[in-house]
């Protein structure tokens, strides 16, 4: 029996160098006549650009170039479509992506606009000011519904129109569904944006190498094999000249899978036209502007239930800000909408939603990834429902959840996979009463009143959400045993803080019998592998974990077939144990994995035909679709009245990501993401005014929240394994953050009862509670006991 | 702009280093592009994520918000100073290893050198106590929970107490993998 | 961003709208203006020392063009002001009301600031476009004084 590493906690192998202050981030990179790179942005949200004047910047003491636009030439192009839209039935999307640098317009405040290449940062950052910009402000469009009237100043003329996409997907027959319905609700619901804010910021730096003909290019992106192919197309190279390294990352949380922009595809061009090492690194302030942002939508939402609270159909439609350009395509949108029927039966909805352009920084995901939207108005629409009918808030959705024999379940529209959105398989209800059990729901009554009379007001939210993780097209995974006996894993992933290279090494190490620290696995560099996509939508141990499992288990018949030569017994006979192949029977006729390893890629005599030296395959793994995880959160919060101040006192997360490879890893996502959750629902806002200026753009004003606003959360696991993969797996990384709001609104209002307000928007935040407590009418007369 | 050049004097490390800086060159980027001791991590350039932390004199200080000129004559330790050689580790780094405190690791060399200090001031250091120490630190991955309880087990080791050992949540019903076999016959 | 207030100048109306169009005048009504100097048609040119909060003080450029002018009893005033960290762009409409001898002034700006120095120092604008406003207002009622009293003492009779 091999030992099992799968399932268990191990100490991860990336520690050590992280710990020690000797990992590879992409600022640490120095080289030799590394030249240094600041940008010129606008200030402007929307306005004509009539002119850069850069020639005293040029004559600047240290600065080696000012690149404008018209600087560019032939390379002057808008980025590709990153996502093209699903292949829905009356879809308009409508298409404008970033440029490298602005030429004609300016678009949203951070648009680059000149690129200064200096001696030293410092240097850079003092040429900003010799040059010269003549903009001409135009009126900026910042409210999604002024941007579709038709006399709105519209930002890419050539559309004619601020619309960027419509789209429509039906199932069933709402009206019908409503005509039969007791209770009809319907609301308006804002989410509001809010910054990924990965403590480490974007970061690029390029070596043009004409000797060998190759360009190498450190990047801070979640998806180093894209960004290797698009700028080898890009710049003119094959892509075997362009290597593209995402070193350890410092968070990316979505941002940083945004590919090609403006900074990324500049910098390696600057390499190369000046044969001179050039790094970018972007400061926190240039992050507020420049980087993409998620989150802003407006929905009018409408459900009707029978009497006994079943769902009898659902309406949404919404608006959704894409900012300035929409080269992520309809992604955070289309979650959105699929994101929003939860794990619930919903046998009627009717959704709508249209994209538009504003002036404000493009859109693309962020941890969640347009999902929050559609569990927020989903999980609002049934408390406010509950409230209607008198029932309580878990009853409502034990009620409506999918059950074991629904699955697979197919809602009968198209996620963002293009694949029909259908459920692999779930388990809702244990999920619900572990976490009621957890945050001691029956008891809370009592809890509540007690806390009332020492004047304390106490409120619990419970949501469930559904998130499809997992999806294709595909990654790959080489593991080669290596002379040493030591193992080596390589995927095209980059990685950023989630433990690949333990995961993997866990999966790797399970499937050989090697003890994992033995296991390493390499991420992010295009030259240890050539194909994949990269890390988003949850997917990372899902699809290159499979791929991992797979390239193992071809390594694992090479083993025993080569031990079962060089032992000269049947394959049958041999079996792995700790590094080495040895004889079951026999089990002192061993051979280390090193041995093997070198056997198997002899300098002398044949390598058998139809085998391959060497103890190496490389596997790749595509699902058909998603794979779909679940949970429940819930929540007791504690709301101050007269200050609007709220406290998390308790979260609960019980969810299910099938089978877990690494359980403290696991926690650590969801914990993390519960912090991102909790950040987005009270602390996180970006302030823009209707200028489109962004007000808060520091973490002086943009508070994230600290070791004092975060509880630990208690956390239960359900496996529910996904029929899609070997393993079982579903994705993980954004679970912690999708619901939060809603537990959190729930949550708030439970702890006001008796002052009957109702939040339809989040983030919240002191204020705005503050506001809410003002408008709410006077208590019912019946006085203040919950 | 631009001001002369001003000759500086840091201990770094146990190291002496001797170097003529502008005036206004920032201690993080004397550390991190001058010296190439980059572990030391600059987040925000304005003082408040605390990534950039570093000792001077023994004092944790944000090396964002001094000048490399204000650090001359003065001893400075980052977070390559901390493990006691190669290949071994701080005890406060092996209890954030064996807690799960770090994730991404951008922000871990702050809280390490902020925690440096914090800890031979608090040697038994209550939840509280400690989350108001690494206030001053901002963490995107981890939610802290796991950060405070390396330091509760760096603590609880240092002084011989019994170790906390690392738990998780339970897993309600735990399923095997489905066989290849099975997913094959869907 | 709105500014708005009174306030009364000891000195007649006429008086009053005359200074308020002298450029000289002008510059000690803007804290941090260095100078101004008129361009013809209402239109002014300088520069101004602009500091927000964490944002260091840095020399922008300025411009300034009173319009609608209606003397002695009205004007709008554009105040353009741009350097490497952000603009301001304010537009204020400015009334002079006779009371006895003294003047009082009438007014309403809609200030806009953009760029780097929104994003950092929003905290603070709204004081220091107030704050502002009251040492500019003071700074030209000392300014009226002194030239007063240089008019009566030019103009002995």
């Amino acid at each position: 029996m091999s030992r099992r590493y799968v399932g268990e906690w191990v100490t991860r192998n990336e520690d050590q160098r992280l710990l020690t202050g000797h990992a590879l981030f992409v600022d640490d990179v120095r080289l030799e006549g590394m030249l240094h790179v600041a940008f010129v942005r606008s200030d402007h949200a929307h306005a004509v650009l009539r002119g850069v004047d850069a020639s005293a910047a040029r004559a600047r003491p240290g600065v080696v170039a000012v690149y404008t636009a018209e600087d560019l030439g032939d390379y002057w192009q808008p980025g590709p479509l990153l996502v093209p839209p699903p292949p829905i039935d009356g879809i308009v999307f409508n298409l404008a992506t970033q440029v490298p640098l602005a030429k004609d317009r300016l678009r949203h405040v951070g648009e680059p606009i000149a690129m200064v290449v200096a001696e030293s940062r410092y240097l850079a950052e003092d040429a900003l000011a010799d040059v010269v910009v003549d903009a001409e402000p135009l009126e900026p469009v910042t409210d999604l519904e002024r941007a579709l009237e038709p006399d709105a100043p519209v930002i890419h003329p050539q559309l004619g129109t601020n619309l960027a996409a419509h789209v429509v997907q039906r199932h069933g027959d709402y009206e019908e569904a409503k005509s039969r319905a007791d209770l009809v609700l319907s609301r308006r619901f804002h989410y509001d944006r809010g910054a990924s804010a990965a403590i480490e910021n974007r970061a690029v730096a390029a070596r043009w190498d004409g000797q060998a003909q190759e360009l190498t290019i450190w990047d801070t992106t979640q998806a180093p094999i894209p960004i290797r192919n698009g700028l080898a197309g890009m710049l003119g190279l094959m892509q075997s000249q362009v290597r593209v390294v995402a070193p350890f990352v410092g968070g990316g949380f979505g941002p940083k899978i945004m590919m090609f922009y403006p900074e990324e595809v500049l910098v390696p061009w600057a390499a190369m036209r000046l044969g001179r090492p050039v790094k970018w690194t972007e400061d926190r302030q240039e992050n507020f502007f420049a980087t993409t942002q998620e989150r802003g939508q407006v929905h009018d939402a409408e459900i009707a239930l029978s009497r006994d609270g079943r769902i009898l159909g659902v309406r949404d439609s919404f608006l959704h800000d894409t900012g300035a350009y929409d080269p992520y395509g309809l992604t955070v949108p289309i979650n959105s909408q699929c994101t929003l029927l939860g794990p619930y039966d919903v046998p009627a909805y009717d959704a709508e939603f249209r994209a538009v352009f504003t002036n404000r920084t493009t859109v693309t995901p962020v941890r969640g990834a347009g999902r929050q939207h559609g569990v927020f108005v989903m999980e609002r629409l049934l408390d406010f429902a509950a409230r209607e009918l008198g029932m309580d808030a878990a009853e409502i959705r034990r009620v409506n959840y999918l059950v074991q024999d629904d699955f697979p379940h197919d809602h009968k529209i198209l996620f963002q996979d293009f694949q029909p959105l259908v459920y692999d398989s779930g388990n809702y209800r244990p999920a619900l009463e572990k976490a009621l059990e957890l945050i001691r729901w029956e008891g809370f009554p009592e809890e509540k009143r007690r806390a009332r009379e020492e004047g304390r007001r106490l409120g619990v939210g419970v949501v469930s959400y559904v998130e499809g993780t997992g999806i294709g097209p595909y990654e790959g995974a080489r593991v080669t045993i290596e002379p040493s006996g030591r193992v080596r894993v390589a995927t095209g992933l980059g990685t950023q803080g989630q433990g690949h290279y333990t995961a993997f090494a866990q999966i790797v190490a399970e499937a050989l019998d090697v003890d994992v620290a033995r296991v390493g696995v390499v991420t992010g560099d295009t030259r240890e592998f050539n194909w994949g996509t990269g890390t988003f939508a949850s997917r990372g141990a899902v699809v290159a974990g499979s791929a991992c499992h797979a390239a193992a288990q071809a390594v694992r018949a090479k083993v025993l077939g080569v031990a079962a030569r060089v032992l000269n017994v049947p394959e049958g006979e041999v079996e792995l144990w700790d590094g080495h192949a040895r004889v079951r029977a026999e089990p002192q006729r061993s051979l280390p994995y090193g041995e093997l390893a070198m056997r198997a890629n002899p300098l002398r005599g044949g390598v058998s035909p139809g085998t391959e030296p060497g103890l190496e395959a490389t596997a790749y793994f595509g699902p058909d679709r998603g794979s779909t995880a679940s949970g429940v959160h819930a929540v007791v919060v504690e709301v101050d009245a007269e200050t609007a101040m709220a406290k998390f006192l308790r979260y609960v997360v019980v969810h299910d990501c099938g089978k877990l490879i690494n359980p403290v890893l696991v926690e650590g996502q969801v914990q993390g993401g519960v912090a991102h959750g909790i950040g987005n629902a009270f602390f996180e806002k970006l302030h823009y005014d209707e200028s489109g200026q962004l007000q808060n753009a520091s973490f002086m004003d943009y508070l994230l929240p600290t070791a004092l606003d975060v509880p630990e959360v208690s956390m239960a696991h359900r496996e529910t394994p996904a029929p899609m993969n070997p393993l079982g797996l579903k994705g993980v990384g954004e679970a912690g953050c999708i619901p939060t709001g809603a537990a959190f609104a729930q949550a708030v209002e439970d702890a006001l009862s008796d002052l009957s307000i109702e939040i339809r928007e989040i983030p919240l935040s002191p204020n705005r509670l503050f506001e809410l407590l003002r408008e709410a009418p006077a208590p019912s007369s019946q006085g203040t006991a919950p | 702009m631009t001001a002369l050049p001003t000759e500086v004097s840091v201990l770094v490390n146990g190291t002496s280093h001797r170097r003529a800086v502008e005036p206004r060159l920032l201690l993080s980027d004397f550390l991190r592009h001058d010296l190439g001791l980059t572990g030391t991590h600059v987040g925000c350039e304005h003082g408040v994520c605390g990534a950039c932390t570093v000792l001077m004199d023994g004092e944790a200080v944000r090396s964002c918000l001094v000048f490399a000129v204000q650090a001359d004559g003065r001893e400075v330790a980052t977070v390559e100073g901390l493990a006691p050689r190669d290949g071994a580790l701080h005890p406060l780094q092996e209890a954030f290893r064996d807690a799960h405190g770090l994730q991404c690791g951008f922000c871990t060399p702050g809280f390490l050198m902020t925690l440096v200090p914090f800890l031979a001031e608090n040697p038994d250091p209550d939840e509280h106590t400690i989350r108001e120490a690494i206030s001053g630190n901002l963490c995107r991955c981890t939610g802290y929970a796991n950060i405070v309880h390396a330091v509760r087990l760096a603590a609880d080791r240092a002084a011989g107490r019994a170790e906390v050992p690392m738990s998780t949540g339970e897993t309600i019903d735990p399923v095997e993998a489905p066989e290849a076999a099975a997913l094959e016959a869907r | 961003m709105i500014v708005d207030g009174e306030y009364t100048f000891p000195a007649p109306r006429q008086t009053v709208w005359t200074l308020l169009q002298d450029p000289d005048v002008l510059v000690k009504a803007m804290p941090g203006a260095k100078h101004l100097t008129s361009t013809g048609d209402g239109a002014y040119e300088g520069v101004i020392r602009i500091g927000v909060g964490p944002v260091t003080a840095a020399e922008w450029s300025l411009t300034v063009l009173l319009s609608d002018r209606t003397p002695p009893e009205s004007y709008t005033m554009q105040v353009d002001s741009k350097g490497t960290l952000g603009f301001t762009r304010g537009n204020a409409k400015v009334e002079l009301l006779d009371e006895a001898g003294s003047t009082r002034m009438r007014y309403r700006a809609d200030l806009q600031v953009g760029g780097k120095v929104a994003g950092v120092g929003q905290r603070l604008l709204d004081q220091v476009a107030k704050m502002m406003t009251k040492q500019g207002l003071e700074a030209l009622s000392r300014e009226m004084k002194t030239r007063l009293a240089e008019d009566q003492e030019a103009a002995p009779a």
